[in-house]
């Protein structure tokens, strides 16, 4: 960050003005694109230019806070609208002295006494405008000076917004549900997430561990509360998606209907496009279809939501597998533009013996998963080792209980610490009995006339960290043992299988395409990629974002409106804020989940939902926290 | 019972109760305009704020939705809880001027309001419509339609949704500003410009209820709607 004139950021001033040199600002602020002159934040106001006309930015902030001021507290909305009605009066020449002191009264009520966390953070800044900018506010007042005006930037955020990969508007579909208007929270989940009843029940969830009543007593149940607004529309028929305003003469062809397809098809429909989804396997889905099992995501939640996108007009072709992508055969057959979508279904080398000599009873894991959703017969042995510690693992693994496999061992290379499954998958895993062993490998597959019979482990101890940040894991020399099992299944990271790509499609050392971190564009014309084939394995609603994304890419490249870069928070605190009221304690509301004890045999989904008022009631606990920044470009 | 002190007086108080149930069982007076016992908080018209001290701070909250706490210590007395009930006054008051249960408030808490009569009859969106229809009529022929992110809404308001709406007139009865109308006229009432046919009672004749309200009772409770369309009177 460059040196400012004025800061009051975090509440900390630093007044550089009049040749005073008292610092910098020791922490990251929210970044716009361009040269900014000067902002006002939820958290203070930064001026880096000193000729920056702090009134009209106060102005603005007051009109933007306003559309966040949702009415259901009267001071928060009643106090923003009789601030903008002294500074529209200020604004006419007709300003008095008293305005300046009457502003500041008006702030600490607010803040003191508003509902939620908006209202009591938001007005901050507009204090310290008043204070350290007086005399601007007077030459307004005695007509010395007009305001400028002007259009400025304006961002809205929140910490589970911004912590959200696909940045859905987490406080404002809560907000809805609060109100009980499942209706128009789905409107605004649909916005980002085109497959919300999936999302809802299998997404990772990083904004609950981003919200603020994480240290209070608990997260809100934001996965839940989305799911919620998906049940309640599935119970009522299933609302079709809207019809695009215009049609489009250009098509788009999309390789994978994965959720990264299937969120650019519905998105580019939505803008009037003609969609053509070209799918490998017999359905479609990605690994939403054949990596999740149905005890997580039933068959039936998925199947509704894509017939959703194909109603709109989006074409899927099914058991359609593109060998080879010959872009001038696309075009040929009247397609503008290409989006890879193929995702990474190719499980990885775990570097033991034999896993090469093609033994019965060795199976990778998206491999297992995938047979298994595509309903090929598993015979359940007596017992099953699975390698690796990440969701698949633990996928493989719970599934291996519902099929009737008798011990079912999970083996990791790290501590638990290091385990990247989510926590709920783990505490599921061992409700049912699944046994973790930790700090072991395996090394060699033990065969009997080609048939998997155990496995040779050595434990291993946790050494310096490596480039992921975890510790690795170091073989502890002489501590190798032997596990009988009857089925080994390697869960250790999946990589993409790319049709074979046009040499100009550039592709990384790890097997990904490379693309424009923008446009998502390939680095050959009109030829886009997005989802686990560029990133690597990574998580559902990641892909769904860049299939969003690639979308708008894709929109811009044929003649739409470039996409808006969003401001940047990454190293902002954003739950930091400079008023707090006082927060009740009132953990999450519960669900129900399918006793540990039925779950073995059956696929039933295991995780209940929230019915409409448990929805209410939760969505209560939302503390709101929108946090509103306003720019003027210098 | 949990043990409480209010204004430096330890008193007992029902786990689950409210701060504000149990000022008002001390007879402090705290004028509201968003609360009624039988419906769940709000906390939209911050005028029931008191100091409640967390964590060693005095504190200003809402004392209409937060639940008591062993050892609680509330103060209601204090410059900072006054000012900010009069403050929350002041503000209904600039943007209410003309309503009469705004003025009223406002006057006891120490805003100096005009001497002009009040002949307004603002929303102000207290909410105890939308819980009333939702908590006690079973119905939620009524929302709360704010402002967000991408939801640009100029003014917040009640939406009423007339499919969902029986005519009970619960919430006008329970609206404090008179905001929400209701008019019965023989065979006809009109409740947020919906028109609703009454029905006669066959013994005395008196139109007593709409038909939409009598077959939403018939319905959810069970009775027929034969025993229904007698008045209670008559019964």
């Amino acid at each position: 960050m460059d040196t400012v004139a004025f800061s009051s950021w975090n509440g900390k001033v630093v007044d550089n003005r009049n040749g005073k040199t008292a610092g910098n600002v020791a922490v990251d602020l929210p970044a716009p694109v361009g040269k900014v002159a000067a902002m006002m934040g939820w958290n203070g106001l930064v001026v880096k230019d000193s000729k920056a006309d702090i009134p009209s930015l106060t102005f603005n902030y007051l009109k933007e806070a306003r559309k966040i001021s949702c009415g259901e507290c009267s001071v928060c909305m009643i106090g923003i609208d009789r601030l903008l009605d002294i500074m529209d009066r200020m604004a006419r020449g007709q300003g008095k002295k008293a305005d300046l002191s009457e502003m500041q009264g008006i702030v600490k009520q607010v803040a003191a006494n508003s509902k939620c966390s908006f209202g009591q953070s938001a007005l901050f800044p507009v204090l310290d405008a008043v204070k350290y900018y007086k005399a601007d506010f007077l030459a307004l007042i005695s007509g010395a000076k007009k305001l400028a005006g002007g259009a400025c930037g304006v961002e809205v955020t929140a910490p589970c917004m911004d912590a959200c990969p696909a940045g859905l508007d987490i406080p404002g579909y809560i907000e809805l549900i609060r109100n009980n208007r499942f209706d128009e929270s789905l409107n605004l989940i649909r916005r980002n997430c085109v497959l919300p009843g999936v999302i809802g029940r299998t997404c990772t969830h990083p904004c609950e561990d981003a919200c603020v009543r994480k240290d209070m007593d608990e997260s809100l149940a934001i996965r839940l509360l989305k799911r919620a607004a998906a049940d309640v529309d599935l119970a009522q028929g299933g609302k079709p998606f809207g019809a695009p305003l215009r049609e489009k003469d250009e098509k788009v062809a999309i390789i994978g209907a994965g959720p990264a397809g299937l969120a650019a098809a519905c998105q580019l429909r939505l803008k009037g496009y003609g969609v053509t989804i070209f799918e490998s396997l017999p359905h479609a889905g990605g690994m939403a279809a054949v990596g999740i099992p149905d005890y997580r995501l039933p068959a039936n939640i998925l199947s509704h939501e894509i017939d959703l996108i194909k109603r709109m007009g989006v074409e899927i072709k099914l058991n359609t597998k593109i060998e080879k992508l010959n872009v001038k055969d696309l075009k040929k057959d009247g397609y503008s533009a290409v989006f890879v979508a193929v995702g990474a279904h190719e499980g990885n080398k775990i570097g033991v013996e034999g896993e090469d000599k093609g033994y019965e009873g060795f199976v990778d894991g998206v491999r297992f998963l995938r047979d298994m959703n595509l309903g090929v017969k598993i015979e359940p042995a007596d017992k099953v080792m699975i390698v690796g510690g990440g969701n698949v693992a633990l996928d493989c693994a719970r599934s291996c209980v519902r099929l009737g496999f008798k011990k079912v061992e999970i083996i990791y290379r790290r501590s638990r610490a290091e385990m990247p499954a989510s926590d709920e998958e783990i505490e599921g895993a061992k409700e049912e009995g699944i046994s973790i062993r930790f700090l072991a490998v395996p090394v060699k597959i033990i065969a009997k006339d080609g048939k998997v019979v155990g496995a040779e482990c050595i434990k291993m101890k946790l050494g310096k960290p490596d480039e992921s940040g975890r510790r690795r894991p170091v073989p502890v020399k002489g501590s190798e043992f032997t596990v009988k099992t009857d089925m080994i299944i390697a869960a250790i990271g999946q990589r993409p299988e790319l049709p074979a790509l046009d040499k100009k499609v550039g592709t990384t050392a790890w097997g990904t395409v490379k693309v424009d971190p923008k446009t998502l564009a390939t680095e050959m014309e009109g030829v886009f990629a997005g989802g686990d084939c560029v990133t690597g394995p990574a998580t559902l609603i990641e892909a769904l974002d860049m299939g969003n994304r690639a979308a708008e890419g894709i929109d811009a490249y044929l003649g739409g409106s470039a996409p808006a870069q969003p401001v940047s928070f990454k190293g902002v605190d954003l739950c930091k804020q400079r008023g707090r009221g006082l927060v009740i304690q009132s953990p999450a509301v519960d669900v129900a989940f399918v006793d540990p004890k039925e779950r073995a045999g059956k696929f039933e989904e295991v995780e209940g939902g929230f019915n409409a008022a448990a929805a209410m009631r939760e969505a209560q606990r939302c503390l709101r926290c929108y946090r509103v920044v306003v720019w003027e470009q210098a | 019972m949990l043990t409480i002190v209010i204004n430096g007086k330890k008193v007992k108080a029902q786990e689950g109760s409210t701060v504000l149930e149990n000022i008002r069982a001390l007879k402090v007076d705290i004028p509201t305009l968003c609360y009624h016992k039988d419906l769940s908080p709000f906390g939209a018209c911050r005028l029931c704020s008191v100091e409640v001290k967390a964590n060693g701070k005095w504190q200003i909250a809402t004392s209409c939705n937060t639940p008591v706490a062993e050892g609680m210590e509330i103060r209601t007395d204090s410059d900072a809880a006054k000012e900010s009930r009069r403050a929350a006054a002041e503000l209904l008051y600039y943007k209410y001027p003309e309503t009469g249960a705004v003025r009223d408030v406002a006057r006891k808490l120490g805003v100096e309001v005009d001497r002009t009569e009040a002949e307004g009859h603002d929303c102000i969106l207290c909410g105890l419509c939308v819980r009333t229809c939702r908590e006690v009529v079973g119905v939620s022929a009524l929302t709360f339609q704010d402002r967000g992110r991408g939801r640009d809404m100029k003014e917040p308001e009640i939406i009423f949704d007339p499919n969902a709406c029986i005519g009970c007139g619960s919430c006008a009865y329970v609206c404090p500003t008179g905001y929400v109308q209701m008019e019965t006229d023989g065979d006809r009432r009109i409740i947020w410009g919906k028109v609703f046919k009454m029905v006669p009672c066959p013994v005395c004749g008196r139109y007593f209820a709409p038909e939409d309200q009598l077959k939403y009772i018939s319905k959810t409770t069970g009775v027929p709607l034969g025993t229904l369309t007698t008045c209670v009177d008559c019964r």
